[in-house]
């Protein structure tokens, strides 16, 4: 009996590992698989990120595929919900084989995507806007595999660049009133941490839950530091209660805020002649030749300019996923993983986004040359973990509570800062 | 800081008082735990808000931010909430009574009221935050180192005569005694001559223009959102357990407590710990007095 089972499971074993085998030559087209939330509450900028997908896609066909295959751009609609995203998830991976995954949108749903699916089945996600510092620390405790990657900064580029705002500002204790969730403890503990390195020191905290009725205990903890300043990581709703009781109960307008507050409803529930000295916090859209590009080829494309967010982060998330299976022995995940980066090669010849970029791209490969892809949101760097960093900016309100944009801070400059922070 | 946090805690403490004298005329009146009451709260505020942004809000009396308008639109939310409360009563919760629903069925229904009620809030009024005045008010010095709103003097002072009045209803009018034997026993009530469901919808009238009461004064001192009153839900029963269900001067003690223990425990538990304290507060009462503190007779 039991050396009939056994054969049995022998047998089983051999009928499965054929067509394994069969696999490993090059079959088209190439699968790509995509999850992004074209309805539920993120849809509005949702499905603009599909088509900044489809775009990039249409562009790698048109400068002839990969390997000499069409892609097939296979994307599943999450509805903005977690358990469809996993569900899209399973169903890409293990019906459509696929070696790359383009999304999810929410950190609530990559998260488990990476430290789950992504690494057992060896499938590389590649992400717009999920910007959850626990991703990084899944990569950092080796759960993700190094499967995971993102084209939009972790709140750890926020923090850093709130304490040198601060600092420039003049600002030596500033108080920190954050949200107790995910965003809202990162961005405090590496505030403070390079605050503490600039020479500031942090006079006091106070951490809130959300959607509770009033916030004036938490106010009164932090102006008990008798700060010079006060950070706000809060977002719009909960930030109009917290500010406005900070502003009551008499405390600084010398305020900083993240830019989760940087919205209409926040600055009008607040009134904008109380926001004055408020300086706000955000990513800088770069300027150049690369983006220009992109812009312009947005512009005729969909008639309108690309002003939602995430769709230059979009692009990039599919193009540099595309080059890596160009550079891949064999296409397969652990392939594209290995090399994401080479596609980014510091000292490679230059690409640039569109199908004419790809296609130039694609020849250097060919004829074994190092490249380096300046994308749609400019020249961008993985770090070991899978994440990005990018310029930023600082916004002021001006008396009729339209925000302002100033104080841009290139790439070379925040990487000086992370440099100067972390040693 | 002490002073500060101790009369934070009071003036929290009122509104809750509000919420919760509503929710244990519900408990001893009408015997069911009624869920849906918070979202009373949201619905007094909301309709104040139609008034006052029709323009109704009178120069602002004093150092307040308000005039006489914004009294009157609190008066007809009252009276429009306290008609909100039979509505729901004569659709859902009086058929189920008629039928002898159970104690369970008539939480579990109340939460479906909860549930539709705030939805239709988020559909006629929008998911956004909103004020009765965006002028922000500024503390005064009160005592050396306590700060307060005079707007939050004035919603004190207010809630505290309401309860005053609410206490000699109860006392001194017939309708009151009414309602306080159909709490002791609605056989007894019955018996005596007393009309029962006269007497349900007045707690209903009562109960709404509490609850329309609490909305507004927590609209006027924090924010209006759609979930205001879901948010507020767990600190209101809170409120209404440990004062003792049954007794008015429970709620209001209940209220306090409440209030009290969320602003004190931040001098010494991190603030984000802080509503954990009323509900540890909450079993460490019910371990020693499972009645509450003031527990009505029986």
């Amino acid at each position: 009996m039991k050396f009939v089972f056994r054969a049995f499971t022998l047998t089983a074993l051999l009928l499965l590992a054929l067509p394994m085998a069969a696999n490993a030559q090059q079959t088209c087209p190439i699968k790509l698989g995509g999850i992004l939330p074209i309805t539920g509450s993120l849809a509005s900028i949702g499905k603009p990120i599909s088509d900044a997908a489809q775009m990039a896609v249409d562009d790698i066909n048109k400068a002839g595929g990969i390997k000499g295959c069409q892609v097939e751009f296979i994307l599943r609609d999450d509805q903005t919900q977690t358990p469809v995203a996993l569900d899209a998830a399973k169903f890409l991976i293990e019906v459509q084989r696929v070696p790359a995954i383009i999304g999810p949108v929410p950190s609530a749903a990559a998260i488990p995507m990476a430290s789950t699916f992504a690494v057992q089945s060896k499938v590389v996600l590649s992400t717009c806007c999920a910007t959850s510092p626990t991703l990084t620390t899944l990569a950092q405790e080796g759960k993700s595999g190094g499967y995971f990657f993102r084209t939009l900064p972790t709140t750890k580029t926020q923090a850093y660049s709130l304490a040198r705002i601060a600092i420039e500002a003049g600002y030596r204790r500033t108080s920190v009133v954050w949200a107790n969730n995910d965003n809202g403890r990162f961005t405090f503990s590496d505030f403070q941490k390079a605050f503490e390195k600039l020479g500031g020191k942090v006079a006091a905290d106070a951490s809130f839950n959300e959607n509770q009725p009033s916030y004036r205990a938490e106010v009164q903890k932090a102006l008990g530091g008798n700060p010079d300043s006060v950070l706000f990581i809060a977002f719009p709703q909960d930030g109009a209660t917290v500010v406005r009781e900070w502003l009551q109960l008499g405390g600084t307008q010398n305020m900083l805020v993240i830019n989760g507050l940087r919205s209409e409803e926040f600055i009008k529930a607040v009134g904008p002649r109380f926001l004055q000295k408020m300086i706000g916090y955000d990513v800088a859209q770069v300027k150049g030749p690369s983006v220009d590009a992109f812009n312009a080829a947005w512009n005729t494309k969909f008639g309108r300019a690309p002003a939602t967010p995430g769709l230059h982060s979009t692009y990039d998330s599919v193009m540099v996923v595309a080059l890596a299976m160009q550079l891949a022995k064999e296409v397969n995940g652990t392939e594209i993983r290995d090399n994401m980066r080479k596609a980014l090669t510091l000292n490679g010849e230059v690409v640039f986004p569109g199908s004419d970029g790809f296609k130039k791209a694609s020849d250097l490969i060919k004829a074994g040359k190092a490249i380096r892809y300046v994308g749609a949101t400019g020249p961008l760097q993985y770090d070991q973990y899978g994440d990005v960093s990018a310029p930023t900016m600082q916004w002021k309100i001006d008396a009729d509570g339209k925000i302002v944009e100033g104080g841009t801070r290139t790439l070379d400059q925040v990487q000086e800062l992370f440099k100067q922070v972390d040693g | 800081m002490f002073g500060q946090a101790l009369a934070d805690g009071i003036l929290t403490g009122a509104i809750l008082s509000l919420g919760a004298i509503g929710i244990t005329l519900c408990l001893t009146i009408l015997r069911f735990a009624n869920f849906a009451h918070s979202e009373l709260m949201t619905w007094g505020a909301y309709f104040a808000f139609t008034f006052t942004s029709l323009g109704l809000m009178g120069s602002p009396l004093g150092p307040l931010t308000f005039g006489w308008g914004f009294l009157l639109a609190t008066l007809i939310a009252g009276a429009l909430t306290a008609c909100l409360a039979l509505v729901v009563d004569r659709t859902v919760f009086r058929r189920l009574r008629n039928k002898n629903a159970t104690r369970l069925t008539l939480i579990f229904a109340s939460f479906g009221v909860a549930l539709v009620l705030r939805h239709v809030v988020v559909l006629i009024f929008g998911p956004q935050v909103e004020y009765y005045s965006r002028e922000l008010q500024m503390a005064v010095l009160l005592l050396p180192g306590v700060r307060v709103m005079p707007d939050q003097f004035f919603v004190l002072g207010l809630t505290v005569a309401l309860v005053v009045l609410l206490q000699l209803f109860l006392t001194h009018t017939r309708l009151g005694l009414a309602m306080r034997a159909t709490a002791e026993s609605p056989m007894l009530a019955q018996v005596s001559g007393i009309e029962v469901t006269h007497v349900i919808a007045w707690t209903w009238v009562v109960a709404g223009l509490l609850a329309a009461a609490g909305g507004v004064f927590f609209g006027l001192t924090v924010q209006m959102r759609p979930e205001m009153g879901f948010n507020l839900l767990l600190a209101v029963f809170a409120a209404s357990i440990i004062g003792g269900s049954g007794s008015l001067f429970g709620a209001v003690l209940g209220g306090l407590i409440v209030g009290l223990s969320e602003n004190l425990a931040t001098l010494v538990v991190p603030t984000s710990y802080k509503q954990a304290v009323p509900f540890l507060l909450l079993v460490v009462i019910l371990y020693f007095r499972p009645q509450g503190l003031i527990a009505a007779k029986t």
